[in-house]
């Protein structure tokens, strides 16, 4: 299991060996990932942060 | 630029200015909204939790002829209705397990249990997503079931959309009242974290004794994730101060040497993260904190706004003035067991002795809760007119 760090829950560095080649435009790709991964964590951590 | 946005920058500039340690044309001014509008309106509790839109809309009429810098605070902390989707154990609202007038209730619990440290210690997020949530909401009881699925996809769409109509709120009271937020973003000190809603008040007061060790490797974990969260929930801001409530550094609920042992090394190394990127943080400290001003001076220079509630007035001026924003002046009792005349009475000494040569904005020192009556905090925010020109 890895140990995201703080401030995302799956990094990106993890979902790009999972996609593989992309072939398209990668820093759009990871921009959103990144974005909505942040989204998540803040979800996460939410309530314990009352 | 219309009038309104005139506005908006001549009271951006006079908070911002004190933000900075600066003297502005006059000393800026905060109107606290918490809950005590509601018995002064035809709306109850309940209805200010749970109808966001109807609570925005009060709001808007309540402050649209008043005279003040920025808002400060929310009627509604939490959205019962994302903590319903989930089956959250954390809150009991009005309406459901408490008639519509009344408050929220916090239900404290060990939800993390002494055998969890290391395992969260080791990966916090992991631990929090799989072991805390589903021991913290009821629908997630069987992760992986329909009713956990359906409700983590009701749970993740309501924090999107309260948070949503929160920032909608926020830019409608800028743009037609000229309104300056407060802050942006929040974080907590560590100790709170994992005293609050991890180990409970009971839990970690144990754990000082039995677990110290894991107390502090569990806040050094914490740290990072306070950073982060402070700055996601800020969107990157850096022009105003990250909100954060401290609960158990205020004394005594510590003694001197545990403060400094437990509560302050991890809560040090997250203001000085943030300020490492330029993010001030707003140090919300409620009660009292005169003991420990002299380690709070240790802080960079301007790294936070220091909130004044119980703590004495005077000597915070004397140990952290000139070098961070001071902010407060009014405990919060006064405005709910005060009469106006003391209220105005306290503004004027607040000014006096702490608005002298800048840095400092007049705010009750706490969160305005739903026992302060309306005629104090209308002569709070005159008399800060009154008194709060340099």
């Amino acid at each position: 299991m890895f140990v995201p760090e703080a401030g995302t829950c799956v990094p990106w560095d993890i979902k790009k060996k999972e996609f593989g080649t992309i072939a398209g435009n990668e820093e759009l790709v990871k921009k959103e990932w990144t974005g909505l991964d942040a989204l998540a964590y803040a979800f996460i951590w939410f309530w314990v942060q009352r | 630029m219309s009038d309104k946005e005139k506005l908006y920058q001549e009271r951006f500039a006079r908070y911002t200015t004190a933000l900075d340690c600066g003297k502005p044309d006059k000393v800026p001014v905060v109107f606290p909204i918490g809950e005590w509008f509601v018995k002064y309106t035809d709306t109850n509790m309940q209805e200010i939790y749970y109808d966001v839109d109807k609570s925005t809309a009060i709001i808007s009429d309540l402050i649209k002829d008043l005279d003040f810098d920025t808002m400060f605070g929310s009627p509604n902390l939490w959205w019962p209705p994302m903590f319903d989707a989930i089956g959250c154990k954390l809150y009991k609202f009005p309406g459901i397990y408490f008639e519509e007038n009344s408050g929220f209730q916090y239900i404290e619990e060990e939800y993390m249990k002494a055998e969890d440290y290391d395992e969260f210690i080791a990966n916090p997020t992991y631990w929090l997503a799989t072991k805390y949530l589903p021991r913290i909401c009821g629908e997630f009881s069987e992760p992986g079931s329909y009713r956990a699925s359906v409700a983590l996809v009701k749970g993740a769409a309501a924090f999107a959309m309260h948070n949503d109509k929160m920032a909608r709120a926020s830019e409608k009271w800028a743009k037609e009242y000229a309104v300056v937020p407060a802050t942006s973003g929040m974080t907590k000190a560590p100790f709170d974290t994992l005293g609050d809603a991890l180990r409970g008040t009971k839990g970690i007061l144990v754990d000082l004794r039995r677990r110290p060790d894991k107390v502090v490797a569990a806040c050094e974990a914490i740290v990072p994730h306070n950073i982060a969260y402070a700055m996601i929930t800020a969107a990157g801001d850096t022009t105003f101060p990250c909100f954060a409530p401290l609960h158990k550094g205020a004394y005594p609920f510590l003694s001197p040497a545990f403060w400094e042992k437990y509560y302050w090394p991890t809560w040090k190394a997250v203001i000085e993260g943030l300020w490492s990127m330029r993010k001030r943080t707003f140090f919300f400290a409620e009660g009292d904190w005169t003991p420990y001003l002299e380690k709070i001076a240790e802080l960079p220079d301007k790294s936070i706004v220091f909130c004044i509630d119980l703590t004495d007035a005077k000597k915070a001026k004397a140990v952290l003035g000139g070098r961070f924003c001071l902010y407060g002046g009014v405990p919060t009792t006064l405005l709910t067991y005060g009469t106006p005349q003391e209220v105005k009475d306290c503004v004027k000494k607040a000014i006096d002795e702490l608005a002298g040569d800048g840095g400092f904005i007049l705010a009750a020192g706490g969160v305005v809760m739903s026992d302060a009556k309306r005629e104090n905090i209308m002569a709070m925010l005159e008399a800060a007119r009154e008194y709060g020109v340099y």
